[in-house]
This record gives structure tokens, C-alpha cells and sequence, in this order.
């Protein structure tokens, strides 16, 4: 038994014990007619709310609800001892018999998340005063309040009348003013909730809004016909108060009855067939519209679209399957974490599917994206490269010209510079066109262009091995890429004194291999470079892994399918 | 014929070229900025009668320094260049406020002077 469960026993013991107590005092009352029911009627429902009080903190013992409740619940209790025949236990019963209501009104304000915010505060502060005064002006001036065998006030100091009726009118017009607030507040709490909300705040929302009502009518009635009217409102509204724990309980029942049936709907619509629509079925089960998926891919959060997504900052739970991350659900802050966790372990499976369409539009969209940037790339290259040699050699040739008549030998001279300059300019296009598709590629195969890339290559490379025949078009693309853009990179970063080339047709695959003797510690997140590669191996289902320890020097692996 | 010019342009090799140019065929080039915030503050400080301005500049573009440095009655002519043809920039050159645009293979003295009067 932790601090916890014996905490609540103790209160338990406690409210049997207050609950017995004020059985005897009404057994033994002289003012009260029918003891039997008084007795069931004010202990049971006593005991209702503690009960239900101790239930809701033992479920949730973070929230204020449960212990609100309790609290209301022996605050009802306290109301059995106005049946004493004591008058000063009498007195003290009558000026506590409003308590409960304020309990109640606060637990109304900080029902669900059982905590109040600065306005509520202060509305709960002052329905807290007027409960404790509501009864002063009766016990003062001595009218005669519940009956007229009652034990006497002892806090008596006049038997004026008149003053006790205008407190009491006072005081009753103050509390129907603030029960019309309570009301309006509880009232815009419903109107701005959302649909799961709504469900959650539903039982104890309305019960609690017809109660004030109820109690405002009453105190209106009062004062309007000056009688203490016993009549059916304050029944009614003790009625509808006894019905609260019940209410209460109730919407958790149903609410875990219809989750049941949700998770298992939700089960046999995902066995049937794959609708296309998780989130909505999803959403449906936990009866909230605005829920959303993430997906967990490669160290990040993505939407369905591929489109990466900031890490969830509203209310969500993890779906896992087998303890691996495959997502999240994003839902309304107010759902049953049970709830939402039970429908997230349904959904694990259908998830990882879903995931891996994740996982593809985004390479896809990471595809398309390299190639915007590659052309941005070429154009920059172009328009900086080539194309300004090319107008420094028309300005060249304009000056030139202008200078033949009057300088033959400077012209001459630049003459040679402009055939400098167009050599360069060749060379650039030249090299420019290669890396757009290299012409030996397509004309000669995999083979010759791979040695053409090791002679180019900056630092010795040593092609192992090659296939002769000719590999499918795309595969001799991807394959040329991959061992272009690792020797870029082991010329920038490996400080390398040599490296090694080959390709193997393996069980099916082409196997790309590229091995340095440098100084290894290669970060894949490196630049894009290694990303893009990865995106166009795999658009051919493909792999590529980097295999980089530092001081070991590096390699770089593609697997391509033939 | 004594015109001052300021060349702006980020390629070195270009506004070498240009001034060699223009010098040969009578403008007097008094300076040389290499982005589009020198370009403005050059021109104040040098008060040229020409600036002959680059589009594509490594900050600002010539379109938004020919729109700051022109519009006043003491304001530079100016003359767009570029390596790109001025159908590439649509009306963008004509609201610049700059006086034309030349591309940059076609530079003379005379495209310049055709274009100043």
C-alpha cells in the first residue's frame, strides 16, 4: 500500500466515522420529523461524493477534482448536525450548511484540469465568503430559519427582525448575482470547448448549471415573497446535487465503455482493408477532429506529405510497435491518456505503413529539390564561368579592333589573350557539360568513365575493378555519381594519399565501392552531397552506407539492384 | 567629350575590360564599386555624370541601386549591363528609372552615347 491508497483509506475511515456521527445526531434529534430518511438521504449522499472523490484521486492523483469532490462531500456532512439538539453545534451546523455549495461551485470552476484561473479565482473567493456569512444575518437577529422547534442561536445579539431580514435579503441578492456569473462563466467555458471537451465537461457541466440555477431561483422566490418557502425548489436542487457523484461516474463508465467499442471498431476498419484515411479513422475513434499524425523518420518528425514537422509541441502520444518510435498523435489536450493510448496501440501497424510513404514522399520531395538545385547550380556556373569569358573576349576583340589601325602590335597582343581567354572558356563548358552527364559514360560504359574520373582525380586512384559489359543506364548513372562525388570528396576532406575504385556484380547487385587511406571520421550529414546520392540509390532501391571511423580512413558503399 | 563614368560590377575581369574600353573611346573613369551599397555610396561621393551598373550584384540588385540613385535633378544617367539579354528582365529595366540597359558582349562607346542623348 503506497502514501497514496493510505492517505485515501484514512479519509475513508474518516468519512464512515463523520457519516455515523451524524446518523446518531439525527437519530437522536428532537427537531427533525422523519429521522430514516433524513439519515439515508443526507449520509448517502455524503458518502456518494467522498467515495467518488477518493475514486477520481485514486485515478488521477494529480488532479484537484477528486479531492474537490471529497471535500464537498464532507462539507454535506456537516449539514446532518443541524439536527443537534445542542444549540451551539446547531449554530455552528446552520453557519456551516452553505459550505458544500461553495465547494461544489469551486469544483465546477476548476473542473476538468482542477485548477482555477485568476478571474475563477476570484469568483471562487468570494462565493467562499458568502457562504460563510450567508447564514449570520439569521443566526444574529434570531429568525426563526428551519423550524420551530430548532434549538436557539447562540450568536444571538437582537430580536429585531428587521435587521435579520434585510441581511438576509443582502446577502440572497448577492448570491443570485453570483450565481448568474457562475453561470455565465460555465456557460463560455461550454460555448469556446471542443468536442472532446465537451464530452469530458458534460456530466458535471449541466448537473452543476441547473444546481446554481436552481439555488438562484430559490433565493429570488425568497426574497421576492419574503417567505421561507421550503416548497420543491430546494428539493429539486438537493435532488440534482445527489445526483452529481452518479452523473460523474456514469460519464466515466460510458466514456470507457464507448472506448472499448471505438478500439475495437478501430481494430476491425483497420483489418479490413487500408482506407487511405488513418488519420480519420483515428480521429473518429477518439471522437475529435482536429487530431493529426506524425510520422518518426531518420531522426525526425514528418508530416504524411514527406514535409518535415517542427517536434509536437501541443498534447501527444508516442505510437511505437515492437519499441521502435514509428509516430505521434496529436489530439486535444482533454482526452483520457488510456484512451488515447489504447487507440495508439491499435494503430502501431497501420502507422508504420504509413511511415513508409512518409519516408518516400520526402526523399521524393528531397529529389525533386536537388534538382531545382542543380539547375540553379549549372546557371550560376554558366552565367559566372563561361559566360563571362566569353564577354571579356568580345570586349577584348572590341578593344582590339579599335587599337588596329593606331597600335597593330597591342592589338596583336590581345588578339593572343582573347584565344587565351576563349581556350578557358572551352575548357569550363567542357567541364560543366561532364558533370551535367558525362558523354564517355553513355558512349563508352561505366568502365572507361570511371578511369577517366581516376586520371582526372587530384590524388592517385586505383581502379580495382570494373564490369566490361554495360550495366542498365540508370545504374551506370547512379554507380558513376556515387564514385564522382566520393572522389570530390576525398580530394576536399580525407587528406588522403591515395584511394581505391571498384564495382562488383554481386548476387544481382552492383556493388560501388570507394576507399580512401585518410583520415576517416566522415559526418554523413554532411552537406547534401552524400544525401542526394543516398535519395538516388534509393529511388533505384538501392542503399548506400558510409563506413568512416576516425584514423581508419573511409569508405563509401552503394548497393545498386541490376 | 569628358563624360565621368562609375563602373559597378562584381567581376573584376569586366570592369577592367570596361574601363579599358570606354577610356579608349573618350569617357573619363573615375571609379569603380564591386556591390550594390557601394555602388550608392560611390556615387554620392564621385558624383558621376554615367554609372554603368551591373544587374546581378553579390547584395542588392542594380534594378533597386539604379531606383536609389536616380529621380533627383543632379541624378546620374545611368545604364544597365549585363551578361544576360534584357529579355530576360522584362519591364524590370524600363521602371528602374535607368536611362537603358546594354548587354555586356555589346558594349561601346557608341551604345553608350545613343543611349546618353
Amino acid at each position: 500500500m503506497n502514501a497514496l491508497t493510505r492517505a485515501l483509506a484514512m479519509l475513508a475511515l474518516a468519512a464512515l466515522l463523520v457519516g455515523l456521527l451524524a446518523a446518531a445526531v439525527i437519530a437522536s434529534s428532537d427537531h427533525v420529523d422523519d429521522t430514516a430518511f433524513a439519515i439515508t438521504f443526507m449520509v448517502g449522499v455524503g458518502y456518494a461524493w467522498i467515495a467518488t472523490g477518493l475514486f477520481a484521486t485514486y485515478r488521477r492523483p494529480a488532479n484537484k477534482v477528486g479531492v474537490l469532490m471529497t471535500a464537498t462531500g464532507f462539507a454535506w456532512l456537516l449539514n446532518a448536525f443541524v439536527a443537534a439538539n445542542s444549540p451551539a453545534i446547531f449554530t455552528f451546523a446552520v453557519l456551516a450548511s452553505n459550505l458544500y455549495l461553495a465547494t461544489f461551485v469551486h469544483l465546477l470552476l476548476a473542473y476538468p484540469q482542477g485548477t482555477l484561473r485568476r478571474l475563477e479565482r476570484r469568483i471562487a473567493a468570494v462565493v467562499y465568503a458568502l457562504c460563510a456569512v450567508g447564514a449570520l444575518p439569521i443566526l444574529l437577529s434570531g429568525l426563526e430559519v428551519t423550524c420551530e422547534r430548532c434549538p436557539d442561536s447562540v450568536i444571538q445579539i437582537t430580536s429585531s427582525t428587521t435587521v435579520g431580514t434585510v441581511g438576509d435579503i443582502l446577502t440572497s441578492t448577492a448570491a443570485i448575482l453570483l450565481a448568474g456569473t457562475v453561470i455565465w462563466v460555465l456557460a463560455a467555458r461550454w460555448r469556446a470547448a471542443s468536442r472532446p471537451q465537451r464530452r469530458v465537461l458534460a456530466p458535471l457541466l449541466w448537473s452543476g448549471i441547473v444546481l446554481v440555477a436552481l439555488v438562484a431561483v430559490t433565493l429570488t422566490s425568497q426574497t421576492v415573497s419574503g417567505d421561507q418557502v421550503p416548497g420543491i425548489l430546494p428539493v429539486a436542487w438537493q435532488v440534482v446535487f445527489a445526483a452529481v457523484p452518479f452523473a460523474f461516474l456514469g460519464g466515466l463508465l460510458r466514456g470507457q465503455i464507448a472506448q472499448a467499442d471505438a478500439v475495437g471498431e478501430l481494430l476491425q476498419r483497420l483489418g479490413e482493408a487500408s482506407t487511405g484515411d488513418l488519420r480519420g479513422l483515428l480521429a473518429d475513434a477518439l471522437h475529435d477532429p482536429s487530431l493529426q499524425l506524425l510520422y518518426w523518420v531518420e531522426d525526425g518528425w514528418v508530416r504524411r506529405d514527406g514535409r518535415s514537422a517542427d517536434r509536437p509541441h501541443h498534447a501527444y502520444t508516442p505510437v511505437e510497435l515492437n519499441g521502435e518510435l514509428v509516430g505521434a498523435i496529436i489530439h486535444d489536450a482533454s482526452l483520457e491518456p488510456e484512451a488515447v493510448a489504447n487507440v495508439a496501440a491499435a494503430a502501431g501497424l497501420a502507422m508504420r505503413g504509413e511511415r513508409l510513404e512518409a519516408a518516400l514522399r520526402r526523399s521524393r520531395a528531397r529529389i525533386v529539390e536537388a534538382g531545382l538545385q542543380e539547375r540553379r547550380r549549372l546557371e550560376r556556373n554558366l552565367h559566372d564561368g563561361a559566360q563571362q569569358r566569353l564577354v571579356a573576349l568580345s570586349l577584348t576583340l572590341r578593344i582590339a579592333q579599335n587599337q588596329i589601325a593606331k597600335n597593330p602590335d597591342t592589338a596583336a597582343e590581345m588578339v593572343g589573350a582573347a584565344q587565351e581567354e576563349l581556350t578557358r572558356a572551352l575548357e569550363e563548358l567542357r567541364e560543366l557539360a561532364r558533370g551535367i552527364h558525362p558523354a564517355v559514360l553513355s558512349d563508352r560504359g561505366l568502365q572507361a568513365a570511371v578511369e577517366a574520373l581516376a586520371v582526372r582525380s587530384p590524388l592517385p586512384v586505383k581502379v580495382v575493378e570494373v564490369p566490361g559489359e554495360r550495366l542498365p543506364e540508370p545504374v551506370e548513372a547512379a554507380a558513376y555519381f556515387v564514385i564522382a562525388e566520393a572522389l570530390t570528396n576525398v580530394a576536399k576532406y580525407a587528406n588522403a594519399s591515395n584511394a581505391t575504385v571498384a564495382v562488383r556484380r554481386v548476387n544481382g547487385h552492383a556493388c560501388v565501392e570507394v576507399r580512401d587511406d585518410g583520415v576517416g571520421g566522415a559526418d554523413p550529414g554532411r552537406g547534401s552531397g552524400l544525401q542526394g546520392l543516398a535519395d538516388r540509390v534509393g529511388a533505384l532501391d538501392g542503399s548506400l552506407a558510409l563506413d568512416s571511423p576516425p584514423g581508419s580512413g573511409t569508405t563509401l558503399r552503394a548497393e545498386i539492384p541490376v | 567629350m569628358d563624360c565621368t563614368v562609375l563602373i559597378v560590377d562584381d567581376h573584376p575581369s569586366f570592369r577592367a575590360s570596361a574601363r579599358v574600353l570606354l577610356e579608349s573611346e573618350g569617357f573619363n573613369v573615375i571609379g569603380e564599386a564591386v556591390d550594390g551599397a557601394s555602388a550608392v555610396s560611390e556615387t554620392c561621393r564621385l558624383k558621376p555624370q554615367l554609372v554603368l551598373l551591373d544587374v546581378q550584384l553579390p547584395d542588392i540588385d542594380g534594378f533597386d541601386v539604379a531606383a536609389r540613385i536616380t529621380g533627383h535633378p543632379d541624378s546620374p544617367a545611368v545604364i544597365l549591363v549585363s551578361s544576360r539579354d534584357s529579355s530576360d528582365f522584362g519591364p524590370l529595366v524600363s521602371r528602374s528609372g535607368a536611362r537603358g540597359f546594354v548587354p555586356k558582349a555589346e558594349l561601346s562607346g557608341e551604345r553608350v552615347q545613343e543611349l546618353l542623348v
